[in-house]
């Protein structure tokens, strides 16, 4: 008996790294299918409706370029959902960092289980999808008052992103009489030192300022983008952009206050925006794109009245950022930023389910492009029938 | 006694036994079980580093250590810190009698591990050179000039979003290798010259194709803004050029829309709008299309404002034939167009027009898009051909390009040339930190 019993340890040992290996094997054969294939329909990026097959390549491109719009229809795992009363919806929540946006419909958006079942893998495996940049470009104001000096820090996966060209773009909000305010753009590039830092100096108020700064990195293919968004103290509410339809490319613009629960009790109601939009040329600076709508311009309160709790947009079906500078009834300005095709800010996204308590999580790793930017996309993946067992 | 022996002799077997199989039983390391895909991360991350042509300018510039610095960066930077490299480059050379030699290598580790796996990515020198001599349409046979109309004196009308300069350039990128000469049309007056037969540049203007750029209006010289081409708002300027095709033989091409609906002339008609609000033009109505007809079949002129289309919107695809010479040219276009200009095949039964290609699939008895020749009755000699596009704004003039090769076919003579060193293979092999 004690030697069937050692025996069958071994053999059950030697079972188990075949599953395991098998797993592996799935990794890498379900992040290839997601990576390289555009999915059914290949437009499904830019409708609202269900899909019939879920694959995130650019249908205009090959190999790993994955399409902006299709990683945008993804529904964020690791934030909670944001409910906006005044519509009744829910948003998935993808957004990083202060003063950006990203928040899409989670009635039109896929969710991880949706996925499972167009992967068939339901029931048999769970995963979790991460689409990280490859290079973080991580901006910090280092500066009080004027000059407005700000510090840059650009690395790879682990390692300083040295002796690399920049380009930056900083956006300033008018502040003057306009009740809608506009912005203007000053440009200009440099080059990190070895430890992949660099400082830029402007001759601004960065106390009462309201700004926006967009740096692109590139060396040798690799490109990274990052941005730091600056409000006035005195600016304590903002405009937020939602997505409303992929399809149709229509932005709700709502009031701070009203977004979310329980809504917040306004300490002023009234919010002037100008909406543009820029994209990203060949040079790494941004032109500004006309939107030609007369609800580019426009305000929103939250209150309990009959005042206009909202506003509609549409914006180009390219990828660009929306730009949405905004003004207060008391001179308050700030601007906020939106990715308009999910890698135009370089914000990462966590898609499917938790790995966390699993028995057995294997993992692989590509190097993509999404709407020109470099990402990661790591798959983990784990056998849904090893609960409980060894 | 016998049996206690026995015992141990048993027991002596299994445990040599179970120490054989344990011996031979190696279970992998738990790396080895589940690894990353380290072909895959390789093969991916030289498709990035290549991506602006970085990594192959790299690879023939070995000596420049700025270059090679920053690909040591940039690859540190894309690989996880548990992954370690050896970028090697070799020369792709059998002149030696060995293919592949040895040229640089980076790498931040002295031993790769156990559990490593490469990929290999061949790129190309900016030396090589990869051509195709195309043929040219109408070459030896009295024709192969292309004129296209880019007169600054005249607007355009549905190619909303462009100008008729800029889809003019496109067009001449796009067609002038496949012809013996291409003309750019600068002024109205230079389309007069070539309506009277008188070349530009020394041209054939026999045979020739003629592009209107300026969608549904048609570009007017000064000198024909009277009578009698004034006649029904200047439809019987549209029948002059019917005739004057029909004369030298050409292909005349509207890229989108109702041909002939408008007249431009910027000068002539600087007081007179095209009732949308456009300057410099003058609506002619479905007149225009009917008298192009008529002088191309070479009739009598007579007023006729019926339609030519039920400017329906329609949903067509590029067919099969179309479709597949994309390929060929390396022009994609999208196979689903909209039109709502579609020409009706049997109101143009009367004119003596066959098609010569349907580039839309046809439907019912609606062309989106075909090139109509003429044949004088009783003759089998073509006599003047039009490429209507009744696809809707705004034009998209690759659709325009693909009909006229779909219709001539040139032939495409590849040519490659290489030489000597211009062909490098670049390795990256991948290894996991501590697999051994």
């Amino acid at each position: 008996m004690i030697f069937i019993g050692l025996f069958s340890q071994s053999m059950q040992s030697g079972l188990t790294y075949e599953r395991n290996s098998a797993v592996s094997t799935k990794t890498s054969d379900l992040l290839d299918t997601i990576l390289l294939n555009p999915g059914l329909p290949d437009n499904w990026s830019q409708r609202d409706d269900a899909i019939a097959g879920l694959g995130l390549q650019d249908p205009d491109f090959s190999q790993y370029q994955l399409s902006s719009f299709s990683c945008m229809r993804l529904a964020s795992t690791i934030q909670p959902v944001v409910y906006y009363p005044r519509i009744g919806a829910y948003y998935s929540n993808v957004t990083a960092g202060f003063g950006g946006y990203l928040l899409t419909p989670s009635a039109k958006s896929l969710n991880g289980s949706t996925a499972s079942k167009l992967l068939g893998i339901n029931g048999t495996y769970g995963f979790q999808l991460n689409l990280s940049p490859t290079i973080t470009v991580s901006i910090e104001k280092i500066s009080l008052g004027q000059p407005l000096i700000l510090s840059v820090d650009i690395a790879g996966t682990d390692y300083p992103f040295a002796n690399a060209p920049l380009s930056y773009n900083l956006l300033l909000v008018n502040q003057d009489s306009n009740n809608y305010p506009s912005y203007r753009i000053i440009s200009g590039g440099g080059v990190t030192d070895s430890a992949g830092s660099a400082q830029l100096s402007f001759s601004v108020d960065g106390e009462n300022q309201a700004y926006a700064l967009i740096v692109y990195t590139y060396l040798d293919g690799l490109k990274g983008i990052g941005y730091y968004v600056h409000v006035p103290q005195s600016s304590t509410k903002s405009v937020v952009p939602l997505i409303d339809s992929f399809q149709n490319n229509n932005i709700t613009i709502a009031h701070s206050d009203s977004v979310g629960q329980p809504s917040q009790s306004p300490s002023y109601s009234l919010l002037s925006y100008n909406v543009s939009f820029v994209i990203l040329t060949e040079d790494y600076t941004l032109r500004q794109v006309d939107l030609d709508q007369p609800s580019s311009l426009g305000s929103v309160v939250f209150n309990s009245g009959s005042g206009q709790n909202y506003s509609s947009l549409t914006v180009p079906s390219n990828d660009g950022i929306l730009v949405i500078t905004y003004k207060g009834t008391a001179g308050q300005y700030g601007l906020v930023l939106m990715p308009w095709g999910f890698g135009s800010l370089g914000f990462p996204l966590t898609f499917g389910g938790s790995p966390a308590g699993q028995e057995w999580v294997t993992t692989d790793l590509r190097q993509v492009s999404i709407g020109g930017i470099s990402y990661q996309a790591k798959l983990e993946l784990w056998n849904l029938g090893y609960s409980g067992s060894g | 006694m016998i049996r206690t022996i026995e015992v141990l002799f048993v027991i002596i077997i299994m445990a040599s036994a179970f120490t054989a199989v344990s011996l031979f039983t190696v279970l992998p390391l738990p790396s080895q079980v589940s690894p990353i895909n380290l072909r895959r991360l390789s093969f991916t991350t030289l498709q990035t580093l290549d991506s602006s042509n970085d990594l192959s300018r790299a690879a023939f510039e070995t000596d420049n250590a700025t270059i090679w610095g920053g690909l040591q960066v940039a690859l540190s930077a894309s690989l996880p810190p548990n992954i370690i490299y050896n970028l090697t480059v070799y020369d792709v050379n059998d002149n030696d009698g060995q293919i592949y030699n040895y040229v640089t290598s980076i790498s931040n580790t002295q031993n790769l591990g156990l559990t490593n796996d490469l990929s290999t990515y061949t790129v190309a020198s900016s030396n090589v050179s990869f051509n195709f001599t195309p043929q040219k349409i109408g070459e030896g046979t009295n024709g192969g000039t292309l004129y296209i109309l880019n007169c600054s004196d005249a607007n355009g009308w549905w190619i909303t979003g462009y100008t008729a300069q800029s889809l003019a350039q496109d067009l001449y990128n796009q067609l002038s290798p496949y012809f013996v000469n291409t003309v750019m049309v600068q002024n109205t007056s230079q389309l007069g010259q070539i309506l009277n037969g008188t070349a530009l540049q020394g041209e054939n203007v026999q045979n020739a194709v003629v592009i209107n750029t300026y969608g549904e209006a048609v570009p007017i010289p000064s000198a024909y803004c009277k009578a009698p081409y004034s006649t029904d708002s200047y439809a019987y300027y549209s029948y002059y050029l019917g005739q004057r095709v029909n004369l030298y033989n050409w292909t005349w091409s509207s890229i989108v829309g109702y041909p002939f609906y408008y007249v431009s002339n910027t000068a002539a008609f600087s007081g007179v709008q095209n009732s949308w609000g456009i300057y410099g033009m003058q609506m002619t109505g479905p007149g225009g299309s009917r008298g192009f007809l008529e002088g191309l079949n070479n009739q009598a002129y007579a007023s006729n404002t019926n339609a030519i289309t039920d400017s329906a919107s329609r949903q067509v695809t590029l067919t099969q034939n179309v479709a597949g010479l994309c390929n060929y040219y390396g022009i994609y276009p999208s196979t689903y167009q909209t039109s709502t200009r579609a020409l009706s095949n049997s109101t143009l039964a009367g004119y003596n027009l066959k098609v010569g290609l349907n580039i839309f699939n046809p439907s019912g008895d609606y062309l989106a898009g075909a090139i109509y020749n003429h044949y004088a009755a009783g003759s089998t000699n073509i006599t003047g051909s039009l490429l209507a596009l009744g696809l809707t704004r705004t034009p998209d003039v690759r659709v325009t390009g693909l009909s006229l090769l779909s219709y001539y076919q040139p032939r495409l003579y590849a040519s490659e040339y290489t030489a000597e060193g211009t062909s490098r293979v670049v390795i990256l092999q991948l290894g996991l930190v501590g697999s051994g």
